[in-house]
Parts: structure tokens; C-alpha cells; sequence
């Protein structure tokens, strides 16, 4: 596949060896970056994969993209009212594009590794510059035609042979008016923030990216109702005029729909054609030169340890070196308890994993009690507040502390846990008590109780002892799971570790446990005094686990063989 | 083990009265910090230049301004007679360049890195494939030629970058502390390979913190401290005028001539 492109690319030689392109370094250059491309893990499906050396196939990728095509493709078919189908999927087109441009290329793009291996040789500005832009290019356009391919099919029935290379037209103008965009953003994060700020930016879009496409999953077949969008006028709201999708659209529109179309459609599908090309223009002429100056900053004040640039400094919090004292008060324990609120707050691979679960749990909530056949979206929220579903939410916080937990041991870096093996720790349980207080006072404890102030706030103060009683089985279970299931010291092992062979038993085991409280405590919630009384027994069970778990002992420890 | 057989070097270049590489009242600031005072500096062909200086002297970003990393800086820069300022990349072609940092793709094969660094220099497939095979076969790494690179020691990887520097067969070569990681094989092989290079009219310079092998493998001392150097000459005359051993003469020039001040002060801090 790639040699394709690079084969269409030396046709262009001739063009780019005038403009002062060495073509061969060129070829080499971006021979070179797109093998490196296809083995690298990508990071919209790593999270679903637990071993990192293994990296998918190129066409297990490709595969997932045309099927999000596919999903998309279908609502191409809403196509009785004008421009209703082709906006929605152009829409989606372009958010999706976008955003997987931002959280899956950003890293190759600041590959800082090229200020190395490649600058010091004898390679000129401009053919490091267009290796840039081909290589952006040749992605952007490999995931264009993915993604659009079942699109092209679905649009030739619909509307004919004819639509097909229309459509191959729209794609490209949705295409660049995504590159567009994304240089936007590119460049105003780059002007206002660090580079060590733009690299967390980048990390939170990435989060926030997995919420999104995994809410929509859940939800949208929920909160869309079809038979509403089918009879949608798009046209009578005034913003609709501005949205880039509705002047791709358009095209469309003028071409197989003539008897619908108008000036306004006509004047819609010139401004489709015009914008994205002047989009271009824009950024190949005007973005790109101080973009390529940024980025060489941003590559510089990282990687190099003699330049005197802006180190970041950490301020001491003496709100954590309260709560540490306060909670942690074995030295031991304590060094535990810092070492994890630090760099599970400051570790992007750890933010990458478990703050995703931030958005995950009130769309779990939301999809399993949003339900309701038939009725408006209002109805079914009143439903929700009348019933006592509230405690699905407050249980569901749980699932935060187990994303916590489950990552908690694991880090790209373990190699620097040696520490805790040289050091003469009797007691490494001390430890563990420390890393899981930091896990409950930093996630699970304030989100918790986040929700469980909303919940009090729209089902009434009669939900308190229940929020109470959530968090003490959550910590008690969290517990479990770490005594069973982690057992490992903070950010001490490799991302893949073999996992021994009882543990998915036990797994079963504690999660029948916590689903029997759970249910147990829903049947039993009417009786208010109960719950009360029930709080009491497990804050005991509580404390007498801790007080367990800080005496684990080496040998029930997994470490890393290859320290 | 005969890597300059593999280089095929050319013909010992005769030690000429034109310096090679002119340095002349070279400053760089950063923001408002002046790393680089006025430096100026001849380096002659042939030469093993020892480039030494305490952490935060100016030591890497000279480097960084001879490998044309960093561009922008005021006073001149003249190798083999071309300006740094006008014409870069052919300056850049006479390079070889060993990074301190070990920087390299590390999901491609060694082979395949050394084939990507040698066509950037524009060097034939054929030439280019027989010398990389040999150099990572003379350097120990016969049996991984065709492994991933993220599975390497860092010793290996040093080793790809040593070969990566000198594949091309540069005039000049510049090596930033390129025995780190090495085994002591190695550092033997490295250490004699730099005196060979020399003897063939390769011009080397040489950084490292590492004063007892500074101290062997140089002809020319220089020591740079706070953007300025303060000692130049060979390691004899350094001696006479100062100290017995680099590593003295290096903390008497660099303000630290108290060292065993510093150690019992570390020494009652434990107190």
C-alpha cells in the first residue's frame, strides 16, 4: 500500500527537485517515517490491547476505519428531506478526522527525535519541510479514503453512478477543511501555551476523544430518534449556512437533486469548492512556515539538556503534604502515598488510561437507565427521578477506582522502581497502604462524592447514607481487588506482565461479592435506618482490611523480572 | 576487526596550514542568558580535539551549532572554507556526528537505520549495504543485524550510533561522549579506533566529562567554562602550567579547586 504512494510521489519529482527538493532524500525520508508509522501502536485502539510490543496489524486498523465508515455511511440514506443525510455524515466525517488526526498524529508530528537523526545531516530545509507535509498528507488521505470508501459504495445506490466521484470530491473538500482546522488548533495552542503544556493539551483532547466516541456509541442510538431527523429542515436555521458540511453538501444537492436546489444551493456548493482549496493555500503558504518553527521549539527545549529552557517547576502543595501527614503517617506509608499522588498526576500514560473512566461512568449511568420505549427524552428523565436507580450511579463510581487500581502498578518506566529493592523496606505492604490511600483521596473518595452531591441534590437528602454505604463497599472492594489482583508496588511492572492463571477466578469472585452487596443494598434501601445501621459493621470491615493490607509481604508481591 | 578497511579511507591528508574548522567570535544567547562569549577557535586536520567543560559551560551547544542544529547564532562559523551561515548542508556532508543523547528510531533493524542515515548522505544502495553489514559485524553486532532496535542494550544502540556517525566516512567527526554504555571491549576498540582515524587525517572532536580517556586519545585540550575557553594546548603543556592530571587541572580552571572543601561538606551535612 505504501509503496504506492511513494511511487505516485516520485512522479512529482520532477516538480519538487525545481523547487529545491533533494527527491531522494525525500523518498528515503518518507520511506523511512512510514514504516516506522505502521509499527507503531496506535493510540485510539491501545487502550483495548494490553500488550504493547505486539502492534496490530496495519489492516486489523484499516479494517476498524472502514467499519466506523460503514457506521456512518448509513445515515446517508435520510436523503428524503434536502441536505439531511450527507450533513450528518459530513459532520461526522470531519469531527472524527479531525480528532484522530490531533490524537494519533500529534506524536509524529513533534517527533523530537528528527532534530538528531535527521537535521545534522545534510539535508536541506525545504525537503525536510515537504517530507512533512507528503507524510501528513499520505495519512490524512489514507484515512480519507478508508473511512469514506463504504460512503462512495452507499452513495451510487442511492443516487446513482453518477454521485460517485461527486462524492469522492466532497470527500476530498471535507478532508482539507479537517486539515484545516487542525492546524488551527495546532498553531493557537502552540502561541499561547509551552511546549509542555501543548503536550498535556494534546494528551486531554486524546481523552476526551475516547469519551466522545465511546458516549456516542452508548448514547446517540438512545437520544437520536429517527423519525424526527428524517423530516429535519436543515436549511430554515440561520447557522446552518455557516457549517462547513452543509456547503459540501450542497453539491450534492445541485447536482442529483435539481428539482430541490435553488441559487442559495448553487452559491452553497461554489463556496464548498472554494473554501477548502483557499484552506489549503492557507496553510501550506501562510501556517506552515511558523508552524514548522514552533514545532522545531517545541522539539528542541525538550530533548536537549544544555539549553537553559523553561524547566517546569513543581511548587510545593502543601495541601497534599497535609492529607499526606494526616492519612499516612508511617514514613514508609507516607512515601507511598506521595510517590503515587505524583505520578499518577503527572504521568500521561497513567492520565491516558484511567481518566477516560471520568466520562465512562455517567454514560454507563445514562444508557442503563435512560430506557423507555416510545417515550420523549423529558419522559424518560422523569422516570429516572422517580425511581431509586440513583444508587446505579453511586456503585458505578467503583469503576474509577478499578481503572485506578488496574493501572496503578503498571508503567513504561518500571525499570526506575528499583528503589523499593535496594531500599531496606521490611514491610512493602506500608507501601501498597499508602499507594491505595493516595488512589482513594486523589479519584475515587472526591469523585464520589461529586456524585453523590448531585445525586443528593435531585433525589433529596434521603440518598446520603446510601452514597455513604457505595463508598465504603467501593473501598472495600478496592481492597479486595488489590490484595487478589494487583499486587504490585506503584508504577513497578511492564505494561504486560503474565497474568497467573487463578486470577480470573478470583476476579469473578470478588465482582459476585460486590454485585451481591450492590443488589442486597438496593432491596434494602427503603428501610433508611438499615443503611444507617449498615454503614457501621462495613466502616469496621474497612479498617480491619487496611490494617491486613499494610501487612503484605514481599513474597506475595509480583515484580518485574527484568529490572 | 579493521573498521578503517571497511571506511576505505582516502589517502592521508597532509597537516596543512589552513585551519579546517574557524571559529571566530561565535555568542549564543538564550533569551537573556549568554551561553557562548565571543568563542573563537582554529581546529587543524588531524587533530583529536578534547573538548572538556563543566555541566552548563556552552560544551553541547557549540556541538549543536557545528552540526547545524541550531542555526541562529551571531559570528562565524567556516569549515573546509565554506560559512556555516551560507551554505550548511555542504558543511553538514563532512560531519559525522555521534548524539550524547542516543536518539534513534528505535522500531527500525540496525540495518535498516544505517541504510536511512546513508542515503541521506547520498550513498549508493550497493557500497552502502556491503558497509554496514561489516561495520555491525566488526562492532560485534553480526547476529542482530535484522532485529528491532527497542529490544537493544544501550551499548548496542551506542554502538549503531558510532556506526551511524562514520558510515559516510566523514572528514570530521564529532563524538559526544560515545563510550557511554559501552562495554570494556569496546571502549578498547572505540578508544584505538579514534587514534586510527586521526593517524588517517580524520579531524576528531571529542566531548566528554570523562577526563582519563580525554587525557589519552587527545592531541589538543580545550576546556570551556561559562561560554569561554580558558584553557587550550596540548595535555604536556596543560601539565606544566597547572596541575598532573586532567582531572586537576580541570578543577583548578573550572573554580573548584577546593574539591576536598565540597567533600567534608558533604561530608557534615550526614552529621
Amino acid at each position: 500500500m505504501d509503496k504506492i504512494y511513494l511511487k505516485f510521489i516520485q512522479l512529482l519529482n520532477p516538480v519538487l527537485s525545481r523547487t529545491g527538493v533533494d527527491t531522494d532524500q525525500l523518498y528515503q525520508i518518507l520511506r523511512i517515517k512510514l514504516i516506522i508509522d505502521e509499527r507503531r501502536p496506535k493510540v485510539m485502539f491501545a487502550q483495548r490491547q494490553n500488550n504493547k510490543k505486539k502492534v496490530q496489524s496495519p489492516w486489523f486498523v484499516s479494517f476498524i476505519t472502514v467499519l466506523m465508515g460503514i457506521f456512518i455511511g448509513l445515515v446517508l440514506f435520510l436523503n428524503k428531506m434536502p441536505y439531511v443525510g450527507q450533513t450528518i455524515y459530513f459532520s461526522v466525517f470531519m469531527v472524527l478526522m479531525s480528532l484522530t488526526l490531533i490524537s494519533d498524529f500529534t506524536t509524529v508530528l513533534i517527533d523530537t527525535r528528527d532534530q538528531f537523526i535527521i537535521l545534522p545531516r545534510p539535508v536541506n530545509d525545504r525537503t525536510i519541510a515537504v517530507s512533512r507535509i507528503l507524510h501528513i498528507s499520505i495519512y490524512v488521505l489514507r484515512l480519507a479514503l478508508l473511512q469514506g470508501l463504504p460512503g462512495l459504495v452507499m452513495i451510487g445506490f442511492i443516487d446513482g453512478l453518477a454521485a460517485v466521484p461527486v462524492f469522492f470530491i466532497q470527500i476530498l473538500e471535507v478532508t482539507f477543511i479537517s486539515i484545516f482546522l487542525v492546524n488551527i488548533v495546532y498553531l493557537v495552542l502552540m502561541k499561547f501555551v509551552s511546549p509542555q503544556k501543548f503536550k498535556d493539551i494534546i494528551n486531554y483532547i486524546q481523552i476526551a476523544f475516547s469519551i466522545l466516541i465511546f458516549g456516542a456509541y452508548y448514547l446517540l442510538p438512545k437520544l437520536i430518534n429517527v423519525s424526527i431527523l428524517k423530516n429535519i429542515s436543515i436549511l430554515s436555521h440561520w447557522f446552518s449556512y455557516i457549517l462547513p458540511p452543509v456547503w459540501i453538501t450542497a453539491l450534492n444537492e445541485l447536482l442529483f437533486h435539481h428539482e430541490r436546489a435553488n441559487m442559495i444551493t448553487s452559491l452553497l456548493a461554489i463556496i464548498g469548492l472554494v473554501v477548502p482549496l483557499f484552506g489549503l493555500w492557507l496553510v501550506a503558504k501562510v501556517l506552515a512556515p511558523g508552524f514548522n518553527r514552533r514545532l522545531s521549539i517545541i522539539a528542541t527545549s525538550d530533548g536537549s539538556a544544555g539549553t537553559p529552557a523553561k524547566v517546569k517547576t513543581e511548587g510545593k502543595s502543601g495541601l497534599m503534604d497535609k492529607i499526606a501527614n494526616l492519612v499516612a503517617t508511617d514514613p514508609v506509608e507516607n512515601a507511598g502515598f506521595r510517590i503515587t499522588w505524583k505520578l499518577a498526576t503527572r504521568s500521561r500514560e497513567f492520565k491516558m488510561k484511567v481518566y477516560p473512566a471520568f466520562g465512562y461512568i455517567p454514560i454507563y449511568f445514562l444508557y442503563f437507565t435512560l430506557n423507555g420505549k416510545g417515550q420523549s427524552l423529558a419522559e424518560r428523565w422523569e422516570n429516572v427521578k422517580a425511581g431509586h436507580n440513583y444508587i446505579i450511579l453511586a456503585y458505578l463510581c467503583i469503576f474509577l477506582l478499578m481503572a485506578a487500581l488496574s493501572n496503578v502498578a503498571m508503567s513504561d518506566r518500571y525499570k526506575s522502581a528499583w528503589v523499593y529493592y535496594t531500599t531496606p523496606i521490611s514491610e512493602p505492604g506500608k507501601i501498597l497502604s499508602g499507594m491505595y490511600k493516595a488512589i482513594l483521596v486523589i479519584f475515587f473518595v472526591p469523585y464520589s462524592l461529586f456524585w453523590g452531591a448531585v445525586i443528593v441534590g435531585i433525589w433529596g437528602p434521603a440518598a446520603i447514607n446510601d452514597v455513604l454505604l457505595a463508598i465504603l463497599v467501593g473501598i472495600i472492594y478496592g481492597i479486595l481487588m488489590a490484595l487478589f489482583m494487583i499486587k504490585g508496588l506503584p508504577f513497578s511492572k511492564p505494561v504486560m506482565i503474565k497474568q497467573s492463571g487463578g486470577r480470573i477466578v478470583t476476579t469473578l469472585m470478588t465482582m459476585i461479592l460486590l454485585g451481591g452487596i450492590g443488589v442486597a443494598h438496593y432491596f434494602l434501601m427503603k428501610w433508611e435506618t438499615v443503611i444507617w445501621i449498615a454503614i457501621i459493621p462495613f466502616f469496621l470491615i474497612t479498617w480491619i482490611m487496611l490494617h491486613y493490607y499494610k501487612k503484605t509481604t514481599w513474597e506475595s508481591l509480583e515484580m518485574a523480572e527484568d529490572l | 576487526m579493521d573498521i578503517l578497511l571497511i571506511l576505505r579511507t582516502n589517502k592521508k591528508l597532509s597537516m596543512s596550514e589552513t585551519p579546517l574548522i574557524q571559529i571566530r567570535n561565535l555568542s549564543k544567547f538564550y533569551g537573556a542568558k549568554q551561553v557562548l562569549k565571543n568563542l573563537s577557535l582554529d581546529i587543524y586536520p588531524g587533530q583529536v580535539i578534547g573538548y572538556i567543560g563543566p555541566n552548563g559551560a556552552g560544551k553541547s551547544t557549540t556541538v549543536k551549532i557545528l552540526t547545524g542544529l541550531i542555526p541562529d547564532f551571531t559570528g562565524e562559523v567556516i569549515v573546509d572554507g565554506i560559512s556555516m551561515a551560507k551554505d550548511p548542508q555542504r558543511i553538514k556532508k563532512l560531519f559525522g556526528y555521534v548524539p550524547e543523547n542516543a536518539e534513534i528510531y528505535d522500531v527500525l533493524t540496525p540495518l535498516e537505520y544505517l541504510d536511512f542515515i546513508g542515503k541521506l548522505y547520498g550513498m549508493e544502495s550497493n557500497t552502502l549495504e556491503e558497509r554496514a553489514t561489516k561495520l555491525l559485524a566488526a562492532f560485534g553486532l553480526a547476529n542482530n543485524v535484522n532485529d528491532r532496535m527497542d529490544t537493544f542494550s544501550k551499548g548496542m544502540k551506542q554502538k549503531v550510533l558510532l556506526i551511524a556517525g562514520i558510515i559516510h566516512n566523514p572528514k570530521i567527526i564529532i563524538l559526544d561522549e560515545p563510550l557511554s554504555g559501552l562495554d570494556a571491549n569496546a571502549v578498547i576498540v572505540v578508544k584505538e579506533l579514534i587514534l586510527r582515524l586521526a593517524k588517517e587525517g580524520k579531524t576528531i572532536f571529542y566531548c566528554s566529562h570523562m577526563m582519563d580517556v580525554v587525557e589519552k586519545v587527545s592531541d589538543r585540550i580545550m576546556l570551556i567554562n561559562k561560554g569561554e575557553v580558558i584553557a587550550d594546548g596540548t595535555f604536556e603543556s596543560l601539565k606544566q602550567n597547572h596541575s598532573d592530571t586532567l582531572e586537576r587541572i580541570f578543577s583548578k580552571l573550572t573554580g573548584n579547586e577546593h574539591s576536598g572543601d565540597d567533600a567534608s561538606a558533604i561530608i557534615n551535612a550526614l552529621d
